[in-house]
C-alpha cells in the first residue's frame, strides 16, 4: 500500500509544477484506501478492553504539550492529544500524515489549508474546530508565558478561519520544517489543546490536560502513577482498544525489569542499554527499538583555551576510537555517527556514509598530525564534566579519557550532579562534555538550533556565518535532494571545524510484554497506545 | 510535667526554624537552576527570564525565604514549579503517609523479630544459636539496603513470584493488601534494625540475667519463661525506646533508597527528586515535615521514660 509522503508531494509538486488539485485528489484517495483495506479487518478481529500498566522510567515534567521539555512527557501527551499532523512509520520510512486534519492542501509554497475532521470533540465536550486550532497555534506562537516551542511557528504569518472546519495558514517563507513543527508528537507546536480547559486551569493545564486523543486524563499522583482511561468518543473508529492505561512512575530501571518479569507491569517506556541483553533474553517480553533520529558527541568549549584552537579540536575529533566507544559505552547497541544527520531522516541520511569520505571517524595518525599543528605543544589539561545522566551516564567520559591521553590531553574528569551539570553546560563552564540530541526527524532541527551562531543550545559556543547561511537557505528549499545538498555542506563545515567529535546514533528502546498486541513502533521515542490491546 | 512538655515544644519550634533556614540556604548555595531544568534543553533566553520573574526567583534570598515562611505557617505551602502540584497535598496528604506506613511496618517487624532473637541468643549464650544470631546481626548491619532490596525482589518477587515488587496499597483502605505490598520493603528497611535490636536485647538481657533479683526469682521457683520474659525483659523497654527514637533518622534515610527500589511514592522519593530538580518549596516542606517528625518522636520518647521507669517519675 502506498504511504503518502507529504514532504515528497510538496517537493514533486513544486519541482514538476503539477496541478495541485490533481495531486491532492490522489492523496485523498490513498488515504481512503488505507483506511478501508488496512485498518478495518484488523479492527474486526481485535479484542476490546483491558488495562495496561507501563513502567515509566524517565522524568515527566508536565502534560502540557506546549510547555514540556521532556520526551517522556510527550509519550503520555501523545495518547491524550492529537496534532494537526502525525508521524507514520512503515518500517522503512518516516512520513507525516494528517491527524486532526482530514486533508492538507498546499495553495502555494507558503499557504497551507487544513480541513478538519467533522464532529471531533475534546474530552470536556467542547468541539475541536478551526477556532480551537487557531487558539492552540497562537498559544504556542505568542502565548503568555512564552512557550519554549514558539520558534517552530515564528514563520507563521496569518491564520485565517475560512469556515468552522477549515483553517488557512500563511507563512512568510516556504517552510520545509513544517511537517515536524505541526505534528502532535515531537513537534509539539502543532498539538491541539482544549481552549476551554486552558482558560479553566491556566498554568495548571499540565496537571489537567484535555485533548482529543484516544485516552482521557484521570489522575497524576506524584512519584506514583499517571492514570488514563479510554475516550469512548475517539474519532478513529474502533480505537482505542484498551479501557485503561497506567504509567507507573519508577525511578529504578532494575526494579522495573523485575516488575516486568514478575508480570506486574506490561511494559517499559525505555530500557537502559545495560539492561537490554537481560530483557532481550526474557521470553515474556518483546523489545522494540531501532536507531532513531539522534546523535551523541563529545563537545568542546570553543570560546576559550585550549579548545578555541581548531587544530586541537580536530585532533580530538580524529582521536576517538569509535569502535571501542560503541562497545564500551553503548554496549554494542549503537551505530557509528559520522555526521549529525541520522538514519530516520529519509532522503537526507546517506546509508553509504561510512564509505563516502564525509564526516569524522577514528584515525590516530591524522589526529596526531593535527595535534602537532596545535598552538599548545605541551601537555594540556582539560576539565571534562560528567554526570549520571543521559542514556549511558558517565561511561562515555571514562572511555574517552584514555583516548585523549594518547594525543597529550589530560582530561580532568569532574563528576557533578545533573542540575549542576545543566547549569554549567548552559553557562559554558567546561572544557569538554558529552551530550546527545534526540528525537529529531528533520535535518533542520538536528543541526540549526544546535549550532546556530549565538543560539541558546549551541553549548560549544561555535560560530560560522557560512554554516548559518547554508542552514537558513535550506529552510526554504522544499526539494529534498537540493535541501539535502545544502545540509551536507553545512555538516561538512561543522565536522571540519569540529566543535564536537561525533560518536553514535543510538537505538531507543521500548519493552512490551508478549501479552500486548498491536503496538506500532515509530522511531521518534513514542509510545502510542491507540492500537494496542492486551490479551 | 506540663511545664517540661511546654519547654520541649518551644525548643522544637526553634529547632525547626533553624532546620528550615539551614536547608533553604544550603539549597540556594548549591549550583543548579530550577528554571533551566523546567525548560529542558529547548528554550529561549526570554522564556528563561520570564519564568524566573514569574516564580519570584529574581527576588533577594531573604525576601524569598520570608515569603515562603509567611505562607508556610499560614498553611499555604505553595505549588511546585515543575509539576504544578499543590505541595501540601503532595507532601502531607500523599507522600508522608506512605513513609509513615513504611516506617511503622519496619519498626514493627524489627521489634517482632529482633526481640525474640535477642532473647534467644541471651538465654542460649555461647551456643550455636547465639553464634548464629550474631552472624545474622553482623550481616544485617553490614548489608546495604538498596542491594538487599533488589536481592529480595529477585528472589521473592521474580523467582518465586510470592510478593509484589512495587507499588503502595494504603493499609487503611485494604489492610491485608497493604501488608502484602509492604512486606519486602519493610524487610529491606528493617534488617538493619532487627540486627541492632538483637544485639541490644542480647547485651541488656545478658547483664540483667546476672542480677541478684533474677537469681532470687529463680530461687522462688518461678518458671524459666517468666523469669526471662517478665522480670528480664522489662529492663529492655528503656534502651529499646531510646534506640527507636535515636534511629528514626537512619530509618527515614533508609526510606529514600527503599522507596526508590520498590517504587513507593513516599517522602523520601519526594525529597530526593525535589533536591535534584531544585524544587525549593517541596524540599522545604519535606525537610520541615521530617524534622518535625523526628523532634516529635524524640519528645514522645522523653515523655515516655517516666512511664517505663518508675525511678524517673517526678515525686
Amino acid at each position: 500500500m502506498d504511504k503518502i509522503d507529504h514532504k515528497k508531494v510538496l517537493a514533486t509538486r513544486i519541482a514538476a509544477g503539477l496541478g495541485r488539485r490533481a495531486v491532492l485528489k490522489g492523496m485523498g484517495a490513498g488515504l481512503l484506501t488505507t483506511a478501508a483495506s488496512g485498518l478495518a479487518p484488523r479492527l474486526a478481529s481485535a479484542q476490546s478492553g483491558g488495562h495496561i500498566t507501563i513502567a515509566a522510567l524517565n522524568h515527566i515534567d508536565t502534560l502540557d504539550p506546549h510547555f514540556t521539555g521532556f520526551l517522556a512527557a510527550i509519550q503520555v501527551i501523545n495518547n491524550i492529544h492529537n496534532g494537526l499532523l502525525k508521524i507514520v512509520y512503515d518500517g522503512k520510512a518516516v512520513t507525516f500524515e494528517p491527524d486532526l486534519a482530514e486533508s492538507w492542501e498546499l495553495l502555494d509554497d507558503v499557504t497551507h489549508v487544513f480541513k478538519l475532521r467533522e464532529g471531533v470533540t475534546f474530552h470536556d465536550g467542547t468541539p475541536c474546530d478551526a477556532e480551537a486550532v487557531k487558539f492552540s497555534l497562537l498559544r504556542v506562537k505568542e502565548g503568555e508565558p512564552a512557550s519554549p516551542h514558539a520558534w517552530k511557528l515564528s514563520l507563521l504569518e496569518t491564520i485565517e478561519i475560512q469556515d468552522p472546519l477549515t483553517i488557512k495558514l500563511t507563512f512568510s517563507k516556504p517552510y520545509a520544517f513544517l511537517p515536524v513543527a505541526l505534528n502532535g508528537s515531537t513537534g509539539r507546536a502543532g498539538t491541539i489543546v482544549s481552549p476551554a480547559a486552558v482558560q479553566k486551569y491556566g498554568a495548571d493545564y499540565g496537571r489537567n490536560p484535555v485533548g482529543t486523543g484516544p485516552f482521557r486524563f484521570v489522575s497524576w499522583r506524584e512519584n506514583d502513577a499517571i492514570e488514563l482511561e479510554k475516550n469512548p468518543d475517539y474519532f478513529e473508529e474502533g480505537l482505542p482498544r484498551l479501557d485503561r492505561a497506567t504509567w507507573k512512575l519508577m525511578k529504578e530501571p532494575s526494579s522495573a525489569v523485575a516488575a516486568l518479569m514478575a508480570g506486574q507491569v506490561d511494559g517499559m517506556t525505555d530500557c537502559p542499554m545495560q539492561l537490554v541483553s537481560q530483557v532481550d533474553a526474557f521470553p515474556g517480553a518483546t523489545l522494540y527499538g531501532e536507531i532513531e533520529g539522534n546523535y551523541t558527541f563529545v563537545g568542546m568549549n570553543t570560546r576559550k583555551a585550549p579548545f578555541d584552537d581548531i587544530n586541537l579540536r580536530r585532533a580530538v575529533a580524529w582521536a576517538l576510537d569509535r569502535e571501542t566507544l560503541l562497545k564500551q559505552a553503548y554496549f554494542g547497541r549503537a551505530i557509528q555517527a559520522f555526521t549529525p544527520i541520522s538514519p530516520p531522516m529519509t532522503g537526507f541520511y546517506d546509508p553509504e556514509i561510512a564509505s563516502s569520505g564525509r564526516g569524522q571517524w577514528f584515525d590516530l595518525d591524522k589526529a596526531k598530525e593535527f595535534r602537532a599543528k596545535a598552538a599548545n605543544q605541551g601537555e594540556i589539561e582539560a576539565v571534562y564534566m560528567m554526570s549520571e545522566r543521559g542514556p549511558v551516564g558517565t561511561r562515555v567520559a571514562q572511555t574517552v579519557a584514555p583516548m585523549l591521553a594518547q594525543i597529550g590531553i589530560k582530561a580532568k574528569l569532574e563528576l557533578i550532579e545533573p542540575a549542576t551539570w545543566v547549569q554549567r553546560r548552559n553557562a559554558g563552564d567546561f572544557d569538554l562534555f558529552d551530550f546527545e540530541w534526540v528525537a529529531d526527524l528533520d535535518p533542520d532541527e538536528t543541526l540549526f538550533p544546535e549550532f546556530k551562531s549565538g543560539g541558546a543550545w549551541n553549548f560549544p559556543g561555535w560560530s560560522s556565518p557560512e554554516f548559518d547561511e547554508l542552514c537558513t537557505q535550506a529552510q526554504v528549499v522544499l526539494d529534498v535532494p537540493k535541501r539535502a545538498e545544502l545540509y551536507h555542506k553545512a555538516e561538512d563545515i561543522l565536522m571540519d571545524e569540529a566543535p564536537i567529535a561525533m560518536m553514535a546514533h543510538m537505538p531507543v528502546y521500548k519493552v512490551l510484554s508478549t501479552k500486548v498486541q498491536g503496538f506500532q513502533y515509530i522511531p521518534a521515542d513514542l509510545l502510542n497506545l491507540h492500537t494496542v490491546s492486551i490479551g | 510535667m506540663l511545664l517540661m512538655a511546654l519547654k520541649k515544644v518551644l525548643q522544637t519550634v526553634f529547632v525547626l526554624f533553624i532546620v528550615s533556614v539551614a536547608s533553604f540556604s544550603l539549597l540556594k548555595l548549591a549550583p543548579g537552576d530550577p528554571v533551566e531544568i523546567m525548560l529542558g534543553s529547548e528554550y529561549s533566553a526570554e522564556a528563561h527570564a520570564a519564568l524566573v520573574r514569574q516564580l519570584g526567583l529574581d527576588q533577594p534570598l531573604v525576601t524569598q525565604y520570608l515569603d515562603w515562611l509567611g505562607n508556610f505557617v499560614t498553611g499555604d505551602w505553595g505549588t511546585s514549579y515543575i509539576a504544578r502540584a499543590d505541595i501540601f497535598t503532595y507532601a502531607f496528604v500523599e507522600a508522608l503517609p506512605v513513609t509513615l506506613t513504611l516506617a511503622a511496618f519496619s519498626l514493627g517487624l524489627a521489634v517482632v523479630l529482633g526481640v525474640p532473637l535477642g532473647v534467644l541468643s541471651a538465654v542460649k549464650k555461647d551456643t550455636a544459636w547465639d553464634a548464629g544470631a550474631a552472624v545474622f546481626a553482623l550481616t544485617g548491619t553490614a548489608f546495604p539496603s538498596f542491594f538487599l532490596g533488589i536481592l529480595l525482589i529477585w528472589v521473592f518477587g521474580v523467582k518465586f513470584g510470592l510478593f509484589p515488587v512495587m507499588g503502595f496499597v494504603p493499609p487503611w483502605e485494604d489492610f491485608w493488601g497493604g501488608l502484602y505490598h509492604m512486606i519486602l520493603p519493610a524487610l529491606t528497611l528493617s534488617t538493619y534494625f532487627i540486627a541492632m535490636i538483637v544485639r541490644l536485647t542480647r547485651a541488656t538481657l545478658v547483664e540483667v540475667l546476672a542480677q541478684p533479683y533474677i537469681a532470687a526469682a529463680r530461687a522462688r521457683g518461678e518458671p524459666g519463661w517468666r523469669v526471662v520474659w517478665v522480670h528480664g525483659l522489662r529492663n529492655i523497654a528503656m534502651p529499646l525506646v531510646t534506640i527507636i527514637g535515636l534511629q528514626l533518622g537512619t530509618l527515614l534515610q533508609g526510606a529514600v533508597l527503599t522507596e526508590t527500589v520498590f517504587s513507593l511514592p513516599g517522602a523520601g522519593q519526594m525529597i530526593t527528586s525535589a533536591v535534584l530538580g531544585r524544587e525549593y518549596g517541596v524540599v522545604q516542606a519535606g525537610v520541615v515535615m521530617t524534622a518535625t517528625l523526628f523532634v516529635l518522636v524524640n519528645l514522645a520518647v522523653d515523655l515516655a521514660y517516666p512511664f517505663l521507669d518508675p525511678r524517673l517519675r517526678p515525686r
